[in-house]
């Protein structure tokens, strides 16, 4: 295999620090200097990115709605949310009379906790990338299932209806969703034969898993995209927070940054969905590559590999958006009949068919190895 | 027969859920209509039966058609209007009552335009200027005629057309 | 040294709310006490290197049971309220129990540390390896196991299906809406 020049990657400036520290010090503080280094970045690259879902949200929001959105501060208002991050920091935490009160200060907490975990693990490009286990899409799914305690705690210790009813509303939403998600992974776990993220995307140098399992894949990302829109809370799925019949659903009670952890939480959330789903399925921060044609992948490259990864959880997340500022909000009943009769069952059935497929040599790569394969 | 039924329900509800996609794609591309308002100040456009201020229009001779008779104050609904006169006498020997102060307030005003209608001699009007707003209440309170203004001739301004024209209006 | 740091603080966390949550008088916040010490039980299995355990730990007992733990005593009667222990000898039998216990798995661990080093040991099982050793019929494999926890299971979702389901002389009633 060629090697590609790829000016803008990070690669190099990370040897470059890497080396620096380990010239320096004493191994054991290397560890722990990068350690910390790695946490303020994922870190600041949370904030970062939370403020920019939420200027682009407010913004395409008000696209779909044949307005402007924010327009004031900066150029196109480009520092708005960054306006509302300060005021929201100064805001008064007003505590609740008759609230359980340890579990009222805890519950935020469980809540971004659990979408810092998840978005530590993911992979941000090449050799961006924190953690890579080889349980990968499994550590995902797991930390992330730890959010909805959060809520469901908040709903409680809010010692009010309307936050309760919300709490409660999320929860069966969350664990029924879950599921689909669950096994819409693990669809294209059993296409690319890893669980590591790294892995599944050097699968996908020459082919997407998208078109590598083609029928099946697609219906799984389809089912992803669907369960891990109605994970977060939004779009038709957002009557946890339903302000017309709940006021603001778990949340109501939380004020100042309390309520900005949730609402943080909420757009990483919505981030990590669509990335996950750009890594799985979509190849990652891979660059689109043919096979034999030399000249075209390197001009990919030159493209680095970062930039490919934010520009496919962009363009999935502007899906999301599109997603939101279409339909009107589910029943709940109907909510849970959409997962429970139609995706659940589907997707059981695809999942078999993967298997089917893989096993019998019917993917993309088996039919076409000249094409797409390794 | 139901399994046909489900499946086929399946693809009934995508395809309506992606013409409710197309019909907000759409939406996305259209021009927006929101004004951006203190940077359009100059194409901006304000209906002229747009009621603002009351204001006492002066000609160049810094003359008005008020002649002090008090019919807008009598009419204002809330009081917003206070007109003060005094009289004088003229060179024939006759009294004539003169405008001192005609004061509006802007805060009390509910531009119900009866002031106006009222007014025999139409010496006031609204305009569309509506950026009134102040940082102190007290300038609220607008006084309409001018330092040293005086009313204006009566022969002179029946000769005019145009008075003669609107009180027909007035009339009909 | 680092991991050592690591353990005992974990195990302070472990012993710190197991006993957090059963002297704990409201309900909600002993789940909430439970569930920190199933999340320090999965940093034990992260310092071990045993991520899949961990993974597992985190989203079937954090994740999963825990949350229907919160919403079962969500339902239940004034979940809010404090409990108060009026019988004596019930938390004196407990307590002799709870030390039987302890007594009992301490003689057990430390009479077979040798074994447990021996397993713990070991590299981190592959995902292929556990694959292979859940559905595989030779020796140490259990697909015979594996089948009956998913029979044991499939057999309470059933039943809890029966309990949940209205009866058909109840359908005939009429109901409120039809009032």
């Amino acid at each position: 295999m060629l090697i590609y020049s790829q000016p803008l990657e990070l690669t190099k400036l990370l040897a470059a620090i890497d080396n620096f520290l380990q010239g320096n010090l004493t191994p054991g503080w290397t560890v722990l200097v990068k350690g910390i280094l790695v946490g303020i970045l994922i870190l600041a690259a949370y904030t970062l990115i939370a403020l920019s879902l939420i200027y682009i949200e407010r913004k395409v929001a008000a696209f779909f709605q044949a307005r402007l959105g924010p327009n004031r501060l900066g150029k196109y208002g480009v520092i708005q949310s960054l306006a509302d991050m300060i005021k929201i920091l100064i805001k008064e935490v007003i505590q609740i009379n008759k609230a359980d009160k340890l579990l009222f200060y805890a519950a935020p907490f469980f809540v971004i906790v659990a979408s810092v975990l998840a978005f530590g693990a993911l992979p941000f490009g090449m050799n961006l990338h924190a953690l890579d286990f080889n349980i990968g899409v499994f550590y995902l799914l797991a930390v992330s299932s730890l959010g909805i305690i959060g809520i469901l705690l908040a709903g409680w210790s809010s010692n009010n209806k309307y936050s309760m009813i919300g709490a409660m509303r999320s929860g069966a939403q969350f664990i029924s969703y879950e599921l689909s998600a669950g096994f819409s992974l693990m669809t294209i776990v059993v296409l690319s034969g890893s669980m590591q993220f790294s892995e599944i995307i050097e699968g996908q140098r020459y082919c997407w898993n998208l078109f590598n399992g083609h029928l099946p894949a697609m219906i799984a990302f389809l089912i992803y995209l669907i369960s891990g829109h109605a994970e977060t809370n939004r779009g038709p799925f957002d009557l946890p927070e339903a302000e017309s019949e709940l006021t603001a659903g778990y949340h109501t009670e939380y004020s100042g940054l309390q309520f900005g952890f949730f609402y943080l939480s909420e757009y990483l959330n919505m981030f990590i969905v669509a990335a996950v789903a750009a890594t799985v399925f979509l190849g990652g921060w891979m660059p689109v590559q043919i096979k034999g044609w030399e000249a075209f992948n390197q001009v990919m490259w030159y493209i680095p590999s970062w930039a490919w990864f934010f520009g496919k959880a962009g363009l999935l997340m502007f899906f999301s958006l599109w997603v939101r500022w279409s339909f009107p909000r589910l029943r709940i009943d109907l909510l849970l009949n959409l997962e429970w009769k139609y995706l659940l069952p589907i997707n059981l059935a695809n999942l078999l068919v993967m298997v089917v497929i893989v096993l019998s040599g019917f993917t993309l790569t088996d039919l076409f190895p000249a094409l797409f394969g390794k | 027969m139901k399994f046909i039924q489900y499946i086929g329900g399946i693809f009934t509800a995508l395809r309506s859920l992606a013409g409710g996609m197309i019909v907000t794609w759409k939406e996305l591309l259209t021009p927006k209509v929101t004004m951006e308002y203190p940077e359009n100040r100059k194409t901006l456009v304000i209906s002229d039966r747009w009621r603002s201020e009351l204001i006492m229009p002066h000609d160049e001779n810094n003359e008005h058609a008020c002649t002090a008779c008090g019919i807008c104050m009598i009419n204002c609904p809330n009081g917003t209007i206070q007109v003060t006169s005094s009289s004088i006498d003229t060179e024939d020997g006759k009294k004539k009552k003169i405008l001192d102060k005609h004061l509006w307030d802007y805060g009390s005003c509910t531009f119900c335009n009866l002031c106006v209608i009222t007014c025999p001699s139409d010496a006031i009007i609204f305009n569309n200027d509506f950026e009134g707003a102040v940082f102190d209440k007290s300038k609220l309170l607008h006084r309409l005629n001018h330092e040293g203004s005086k009313l204006r001739d009566r022969k002179k301004e029946a000769s005019t057309l145009d008075t003669s024209a609107k009180k027909e209006n007035k009339e009909a | 040294m680092t991991e050592q740091i690591i353990f005992y603080l974990l195990a302070i966390v472990v012993t710190v709310f197991s006993i957090l949550a059963v002297t704990s008088k409201r309900i909600v916040r002993s789940a909430t006490y439970l569930l920190f010490v199933l999340l320090a039980t999965a940093g034990l299995y992260m310092l071990l290197g045993y991520y899949f355990l961990f993974a597992v730990q985190v989203s079937v007992y954090a994740g999963g049971i825990m949350v229907l733990f919160i919403m079962a005593i969500f339902l239940t009667h004034k979940p809010g309220n404090n409990v108060s222990i009026k019988q004596g000898w019930r938390v004196r039998l407990s307590l002799l129990l709870s030390v039987a216990g302890l007594l009992l798995c301490g003689e057990i661990i430390l009479n077979n540390t040798i074994g447990i080093v021996r397993f713990a040991g070991k590299e981190e099982p592959t995902m292929q390896q556990i694959g292979t050793a859940m559905l595989g019929t030779g020796k140490q494999q259990y697909l015979l196991s594996f089948e009956m926890m998913s029979i044991l299971l499939l057999a309470c979702i059933v039943g809890a299906i029966l309990i949940a389901r209205k009866t058909k002389t109840e359908k005939n009633e009429p109901n409120e809406t039809e009032l």
